[in-house]
Parts: structure tokens; C-alpha cells; sequence
């Protein structure tokens, strides 16, 4: 039977959704579970997490890792590996997840697979799947190597939802060290372009070609509808509009009504940060767009005759 | 100061992908090439640090020879030199095959500042970078959105969720990753690209590395890649500009949103 190491995640002292949807997963897969818990007075943490599903918490406690840095982290890791010697170890693929998971590969000389969205049985081996070329292909990943490490996308999972008596065990944290040095946190500033609880995104990307086209094409539109403008990441990058419109991972997780995405293809880190909106409309003129995968509507035509259609439809559907 | 950046080949942004015939790749016949967009912010990063002071700047690519092309623009950019690692062994290596290679290109030049992309467009693993600065032994942050040097460290801001920041401080030498939109990438100046014929272009194999094929044995193999299931994809809807527009605004009234 397989064991399997989940390495939770803590942000501002609490437990990470993605650390309960990491349980769901190894719990599909299958075995026995155990957990890890980083952090410096996160006991409480660990105690939530053993009674969540995470089975043996392990809980690497210390004022050392009160913030995280990548050397500490794969010492700590390496630690509970030590403890458990498990066959395969589940990051979030977070930030720090993507910062810890290459070097923790590299050292233990194993296999990786990273943004993982499945785990499935095969032939009495696992196979890992995951998006490749910004989601327009899905893969099939096989790993040698012990334990096998995969680095799992928030939200490809439910989170564990159930409740069980685990344990919490302290794991021997002593002789850590970090060239890294923590410097500050800078959260983002408050009481920018909030979309987090707009009713109704209309977000454009890269397909609006050139930075007026956001005011002269898209802004008529989200403005004769009521909307709140969002946009990709290549859009905010070539500085077209500021970052507080960007959608996804590394920008706003937004959950409307309805989200209209207009010439955007749909690369992972949008498609996580809008899949959750309770309607998607998708307009591109790429008919293998990724975004079509998530979208509930799709329109398959060169935006620049659809938007002006659309925003004059919706001046005359008011008046 | 002496600085490796770490290119990737990769597929052109708009080039229509297809699967290979044998399900494990693209179809990589006819696509044009460009340089990972990740990577080129890193070259940008090493070519103003260069601009700034005194540094050598020195690229490196593995690949098959297509990848020249890029490594030509890098030195049409600014870059000093570039070293390209051709070898059939390293075809269907992984990331860690080819973090162990850098490694071997790194060696022996002392390097102060390795920088890359913090993944690339085809795969998308943002594996290579870490693993890089693990077999390098140097301390390393993954996709940073600015860095300020000083003597002996360098300070750098890392994208964390929604928006926030971490800043770092490391020690060099040491292995930075970088997100998009870090800075403004130049383009190769006519000037650069006649001045780029002239420079270093080593070719390299893995023995040339002191590796061997089996040093580069992928532990990770892509058995199968392809398009995402149909099925729970979007309803189309098709028409006249003004049919489709007039289809969607009933379907916004449907939601209660006009």
C-alpha cells in the first residue's frame, strides 16, 4: 500500500484550502496518509488538519519558519520524508509550492510532475495528468524514482470535507539554516479595482491587439452593460491596463454572475482565477481556445465585428 | 560581474499546435520558434545589469540546431557570448536532465548571477530553475518581479498570490527565475545584429560536459499529450454579428444581469 505525504500549505496562521483538497486527493489515490504543517505557532493548525483528514499531522514548529524560505522549507520537508519515507509526496502548487518542489526533486534525484490536476491508476502505476502549452493539450506524465513528488493546481480538487481523529506528532526541527533572508511582506494595496465581488466581469486579453482597443471597444461595452473590467495577464504585463485588473492566480480570483472573456485564450493561471464564475461566455476567433473548455457559452468570431454588435444590442436593450 | 541566462526554445506564441503521431509531443515540423517569453525577461534583467556596470553576460541553450537562431538574437540583444548543448541524448531528457547539463556548462566559469524564465510556454513545468541552483548549490527565488543588487546579495521581490509580495534577500552567487512583465524587453538593434555575427557561439556535446547519456535518463516521460476531452465545452453559438449579439443579450437578461 502506497503512503503518501501531504504538505500542507499556511497562510497568516490559518490552513490553506488547497491543503483539504490535497487530502481529497490522496485519498482517491489511496493508502496511508500523512501530513506536514511549516510554521512557527501553527500547532493549532495541525490539530485542525489532523481532524480533517490529514491523518498523521506532523508539525514542524519553530519561530525559524515563521517565514517561509525555500532552503528552510526543503530541510523541513526532507525531515518528514526522513520520517515517513512515503512514495509520494502532494505540494500545492502555490507560490511557495513552485519555489520548494524543483530543488526538493533535484536533491532527492526523483521523479516530479508539476500543476497536477489527476492522479489515476494504470497498470498497477500512477499516472500524473496535467495542462501543457498554456492548457491547450492535457498530458499524461509517468515518474521514476522515490518518493515520486507532484505538485498539485488549487481547485482541481474538492477540499476533504469529512471529519476523523488524527494525530499530531512534533517533528525534531533543530540545526535549520537559510542563505534566503526574509525581508517583508508587501501585501497588495487595498481599495483598488476590487473584482473579487463584481456581479458581472467582462475581461479582455491579448486578442484586443493594442491598448486603445480597451477604451475605444471594450469600455463602451462593459459600461452600457453595467459590468466591471477585468483582464489577462499578458495584458497587464505589456502595461495596458494596471495590475488590480488582472484575473488569476497571480491576480484577482473572481466568482460572478457571469464573466465574459473577449479575446483571451485561457492560459491555466486565468482559467483558475474566473473557472469558478457561475457563467462564462467566451469570445475568440481560436475555436481550439482553451477558454472554450470552461466556458458555458462560446462564440467563435473575430471580436472586433462582435463587441460593437453586442454593445450597441445593449444600449438599445435599455432604452 | 558575470552572469549565465538560461534560454528555451520554444514554439511561437500563435503557431497552431497539432499532436505528433506518436502522441507524445507536437508536431514540431513546421512551427516557427521563438524564444520562451519567461527567458527573455531574464536576458533583459542581465543585459541592464550589464548596462548599468561591468558584467559579462553569457547565454546558454540546449536544443537542436534551430536553436542558434535564438541564441543569434540574444547576441543581436547585448549578450556577450553563447554557448549551444546539441546532443541526441538530451532529446527526451527532463527537467532535472537538464538542470544537470546547465550545471556542466556552469561549472567551471563562476558564475555571480544565473537567471531564466520561471517556466516555459510549451511544457509549463518551472522546474529547471530550482533544480539548476540545487545542483549548483547556490540559494535561488522563483519568479521574481524585481531585483536590486548590492554588494555581495541581491534583494528581490517574488510574485505571491493575489497581488502580494515577498521580498528575499540572497547571497551571491545565487539563481533567480522570472515572472512576465518583469521589465520592457529590447528588440536586437540593426547595429547589434551585425556586431551578434562576430561573437562566441560554442557548440557543445553532452561528452564535451564530462556527461553521459545515461546521466541525462529522463525520470519523468510524457506517455500521452493531448487536446482536453470535449464534451463539457462551451455551446457555440453562431450568426450574423448582430444574431449573435442579440442571442447574448438575452441570455444576459436570462441571468437578471440587464
Amino acid at each position: 500500500m502506497a503512503k503518501i505525504l501531504i504538505v500542507g500549505e499556511v497562510h497568516n496562521g490559518e490552513l490553506l484550502e488547497a491543503t483539504l483538497e490535497l487530502v481529497t486527493l490522496a485519498r482517491n489515490v489511496g493508502g496511508e496518509l500523512s501530513s506536514l504543517v511549516i510554521g512557527s505557532g501553527v500547532a493549532a493548525v495541525a490539530e485542525e488538519l489532523s481532524k480533517k483528514g490529514g491523518g498523521k499531522v506532523l508539525l514542524a514548529d519553530d519561530a525559524f519558519l515563521e517565514n517561509y524560505t525555500v532552503d528552510a522549507y526543503t530541510q523541513v520537508i526532507c525531515k518528514a520524508i526522513d520520517a515517513e519515507s512515503p512514495d509520494l509526496v502532494l505540494i500545492p502548487n502555490t507560490s511557495s509550492g513552485w519555489d520548494v518542489a524543483g530543488k526538493l526533486a533535484a536533491k532527492l534525484d526523483t521523479g516530479i510532475a508539476t500543476d497536477v490536476i489527476r492522479i489515476e491508476e494504470d497498470g498497477g502505476d500512477l499516472v500524473f495528468i496535467r495542462r501543457m502549452f498554456n492548457a491547450k493539450f492535457d498530458a499524461r506524465l509517468r515518474l521514476a524514482g522515490s518518493p515520486r513528488i507532484a505538485t498539485v493546481q488549487p481547485g482541481a480538487c474538492e477540499a476533504f470535507e469529512g471529519t476523523e481523529a488524527g494525530s499530531v506528532e512534533a517533528l525534531d526541527v533543530s540545526g535549520l539554516e537559510s542563505r534566503t533572508k526574509f525581508v517583508e511582506l508587501r501585501q497588495a494595496p487595498a481599495g483598488g479595482h476590487d473584482l473579487t465581488k463584481a456581479e458581472f466581469v467582462i475581461s479582455g486579453g491579448r486578442g484586443l491587439q493594442k491598448p486603445e482597443n480597451f477604451e475605444q471597444l471594450l469600455k463602451p461595452l462593459v459600461e452600457a452593460l453595467g459590468a466591471q473590467m477585468g483582464a489577462s495577464r499578458p495584458v497587464v504585463d505589456a502595461g495596458w491596463l494596471p495590475h488590480d485588473y488582472q484575473v488569476g492566480t497571480s491576480g484577482q480570483i473572481v466568482s460572478p454572475k457571469l464573466y465574459i472573456a473577449i479575446g483571451i485564450s485561457g492560459a491555466i493561471q486565468h482559467l483558475v482565477g474566473m473557472k469558478n464564475s457561475n457563467y462564462i461566455i467566451a469570445i475568440n476567433k481560436d475555436a481550439d481556445a482553451p477558454i472554450f473548455e470552461v466556458a458555458d457559452l462560446g462564440v467563435v468570431a473575430d471580436l472586433f465585428e462582435i463587441v460593437p454588435a453586442l454593445t450597441e444590442a445593449a444600449v438599445a436593450a435599455k432604452s | 560581474m558575470k552572469i549565465l541566462v538560461c534560454l528555451k526554445q520554444v514554439p511561437h506564441k500563435d503557431a497552431r499546435l497539432e499532436v505528433a503521431s506518436d502522441g507524445s509531443w507536437i508536431e514540431e515540423g513546421n512551427l516557427k520558434f521563438e524564444i520562451n517569453e519567461y527567458d527573455t525577461y531574464a536576458l533583459e534583467e542581465a543585459l541592464r545589469i550589464k548596462d548599468a556596470g561591468d558584467a559579462e553576460v553569457v547565454v546558454v541553450s540546449i536544443g537542436p540546431e534551430r536553436v542558434v537562431q535564438s541564441l543569434r538574437t540574444a547576441l543581436g540583444m547585448g549578450a556577450d557570448r553563447a554557448i549551444h548543448v546539441c546532443d541526441d541524448a538530451l532529446e527526451k531528457t527532463d527537467s532535472l536532465g537538464v538542470a544537470k547539463t546547465l550545471a556542466a556548462v556552469a561549472k567551471d566559469e563562476e558564475f555571480d548571477l544565473v537567471l531564466m524564465g520561471l517556466m516555459s510556454d510549451d511544457a509549463n513545468y518551472a522546474l529547471t530553475g530550482p533544480m539548476l541552483a540545487e545542483r549548483l548549490g547556490i540559494a535561488h527565488a522563483a519568479g521574481i518581479v524585481k531585483e536590486t543588487l548590492s554588494d555581495g546579495s541581491v534583494e528581490v521581490e517574488r510574485e505571491l498570490e493575489g497581488g502580494s509580495l515577498g521580498v528575499v534577500s540572497l547571497p551571491l552567487p545565487c539563481l533567480l527565475t522570472t515572472q512576465t512583465g518583469m521589465n520592457e524587453v529590447r528588440y536586437a538593434s540593426l547595429k547589434g545584429i551585425m556586431q551578434a555575427k562576430k561573437k562566441p557561439l560554442d557548440k557543445k556535446s553532452l561528452a564535451d560536459l564530462g556527461l553521459t547519456a545515461s546521466d541525462v535518463e529522463p525520470k519523468v516521460t510524457v506517455e500521452k499529450i493531448y487536446a482536453p476531452l470535449k464534451g463539457e465545452g462551451a455551446e457555440i453559438i453562431e450568426g450574423s454579428a448582430s444574431e449573435v449579439a442579440d442571442k447574448l443579450i438575452s441570455k444576459i437578461k436570462e441571468l437578471g444581469l440587464l
